[in-house]
């Protein structure tokens, strides 16, 4: 997405409730087209349908959530309907219902909507994670080690920081911006628009500056799917510390992670 | 909070009203709780009239000397780029560098005169401030403070950096470094930080899966149609006509070939009648068998051959001669029709114990 759009989008979110969001404007026309039934109308849609029918449509949206989840970029509720719900749009509400039940139960994630606004669902995994590293060896992409260390720096730095720390601290880890690297490919993309657009990060402008310069913060991806707690933990092993010694992190982290946990 | 107050202002009493304008701006944090950049709209209406940036004093002033002006302004650009290309290092809590850049610029401030040059600071200003915000944060937390140098530090070590010259990379202030990175990494660093994510596993085709590419644009498709199908009216009929003629005359060629078979038994032994089951029957081939019947039935169509029962009822295949047809009377025409399905020809092959054909199979030829 690009910049202007994203800064098009903090100008003008406070003022209009059907909001320009960082997806395309064309999306963004069949998002005004979908208006969510009411409960009353669900009920009537759904006497219509026999209940293998409403079955399976929920098993092919599931389907399309997995699938969808290789990106690991959220799923717009209008491209879901658009897509995949198509005629069974007035039983909407049921539908995503059921999914987010069947993806519970059966797969163990958790379909959260990350963006009530622009109806945007993410899928989370809802197991524990086993302590320590995982027993499979799966394959863990490096970009997740890349994405620890800039989260990291940013929820150290008090939740935003200027681009140019991260591409510093990136720097010293051998890993420059300006470079192709071999492991991540062209850095710089990876960071504010793969990330970006996985809403693990958000890389907005900051206003006022000449140069132009940009700062992150975490994603709703990032705040409904990592740890606070665990970054500090991570951190206490890597200073030898105890994490309590970031006081104010630390209760962020704590009380955050509490109101989070509560919703899980 | 108070902590960078105690730490940026002390240096700061003795500088002349602009600074007292910077130690304001940074003040405000404090007072409203936001932390705004405040310089432009601040009045400096408490300031001594002395320096006052854009008052109409500066453009009574005659010091009006252009290459004096020019100097401060390019003193005034070498600090900017020199505070922008800094900015991390200015930062660290560990030297005053802010501080000096701020008294620098006030030596140069005496001189100015001019609303030109007086941006240039304002701008300088905006940015120290902006610093000076960072640098306050820094301090902000009872805890321990975060230092982004120390933790790529501490991740170098974790992802097992192999370090080869240590004294010199103290040295080094970021763009070159000592040491190498082994080749799992980054790998190892995603594989520990692993455990903060809870991010669901993607799933994967076992078998991979295909990569889907966009669509090629359309008016391709349509020309390749389009010569796809131009080509094949131009190769059907041939084909066709081809097919159809070889297959005449593979017709005509078995017939005349069972015709010589037939013609070489009789020839062979004329008086022993040859039996025509023996004669069209292949045992190994039921399909041969009913090719050998239909060529076998040119042959009489053709008066080439003739079918008579024998004294046991049992059909019998003769070759006719020439001439012969004349004598027989071509009046008393018969026409049969004869059924053969695999049980029977099964059965005929037993009853008639038929071990080969009489009737080679063509040779396979290279159509």
């Amino acid at each position: 997405m690009t910049q202007r759009n994203r800064l098009s989008h903090t100008q003008s979110a406070s003022q209009s409730r059907r909001q320009p969001s960082t997806s395309a404007a064309q999306e963004e026309d069949d998002d005004t087209i979908f208006t969510q039934p009411s409960s009353t109308q669900v009920q009537k849609g759904l006497e219509k349908l026999t209940a293998a029918e409403v079955e399976r449509k929920v098993a092919e949206v599931v389907q399309y959530f997995l699938v969808k989840d290789q990106k690991k970029v959220p799923v717009r509720r209008a491209e879901l309907v658009k897509n995949v719900v198509k005629e069974y749009r007035n039983v909407y509400p049921e539908i995503i219902k059921r999914t987010a039940r069947t993806l519970d139960q059966v797969f163990g994630l958790k379909l959260v909507e990350i963006d009530s606004k622009n109806h945007m669902y993410i899928l989370v995994n809802n197991l524990e994670p086993a302590d320590g590293a995982s027993p499979i060896n799966s394959p863990t992409s490096p970009k997740m080690g890349l994405l620890f260390v800039i989260l990291s720096v940013v929820f150290m730095k008090g939740g935003v920081v200027r681009e140019n720390l991260i591409w510093n601290t990136l720097k010293k880890l051998r890993v420059d911006p300006g470079e192709k690297h071999e492991e991540f490919g062209d850095v710089k993309r990876l960071v504010t628009d793969e990330f970006v657009r996985q809403r693990y990060l958000e890389y907005a402008r900051i206003p006022h500056t000449e140069p132009i310069e940009h700062e992150f913060r975490w994603g709703q991806r990032a705040d409904a799917e990592v740890s606070k707690a665990k970054i500090l933990e991570f951190l206490g092993q890597l200073f030898e510390q105890e994490p309590q010694s970031w006081s104010q992190q630390y209760k962020e982290a704590h009380s955050s992670q509490a109101s989070s946990s509560s919703q899980r | 909070m108070l902590g960078a107050h105690v730490e940026v202002h002390p240096k700061k009493t003795h500088y002349k009203m602009k600074r007292a304008r910077s130690g304001g701006d940074e003040d405000a944090p404090r007072q409203n709780g936001s932390a705004g950049r405040r310089t432009e709209d601040q009045h400096p209406g408490d300031a001594e009239g002395e320096g006052s940036d854009f008052g109409p004093a500066d453009l009574q002033n005659n010091e009006n000397d252009p290459s004096l002006r020019r100097e401060i302004r390019s003193k005034y650009r070498e600090l900017i780029s020199s505070v922008q290309q800094n900015r991390e290092d200015m930062l660290s809590p560990s030297n005053n560098k802010l501080t000096e850049v701020l008294e620098e610029a006030n030596q140069l401030f005496k001189d100015v005169r001019q609303a030109r040059e007086a941006a240039l600071d304002a701008q300088l200003l905006v940015m120290a401030t902006d610093l000076g915000k960072e640098k306050a944060g820094q301090l902000f937390s009872e805890g321990t403070a975060f230092d982004p140098a120390a933790f790529t530090e501490h991740l170098l070590s974790f992802m097992g950096i192999n370090r080869l010259e240590e004294g010199d990379e103290e040295q080094q202030n970021g763009s070159t470094f000592g040491g190498y990175l082994p080749q799992d990494a980054w790998h190892r660093l995603s594989r520990r930080a692993e455990c903060c994510f809870r991010t669901a596993p993607s799933f994967h085709y076992m078998m991979g899966s295909f990569h889907a590419e966009p669509p090629p644009p359309k008016q391709r498709i349509e020309r390749q149609r389009k010569a796809l199908t131009t080509e094949a009216k131009r190769t059907v009929p041939t084909q066709l006509k081809k097919m159809e003629t070889s297959h005449q005359e593979a017709t005509e060629k078995e017939v005349e070939r069972i015709l010589g078979c037939l013609k070489r038994y009789y020839e062979d032994d004329p008086a022993s009648p040859i039996s025509y089951f023996e004669f069209v029957i292949d045992p190994k081939s039921f399909a041969r068998t009913v090719e050998n019947i239909f060529h076998t039935s040119f042959l009489i169509r053709d008066d080439l051959a003739r079918l008579y029962l024998n004294d046991e009822k049992l059909p019998c295949i003769a070759h006719v001669e020439e001439g012969e047809v004349e004598a027989e009377g071509s009046g008393r025409r018969k026409q049969c029709i004869m059924s053969l399905c695999e049980e029977t020809w099964k059965e005929i092959i037993d009853a008639f114990d038929i071990q080969e054909s009489m009737i080679p199979p063509p040779e396979v030829d290279d159509e």
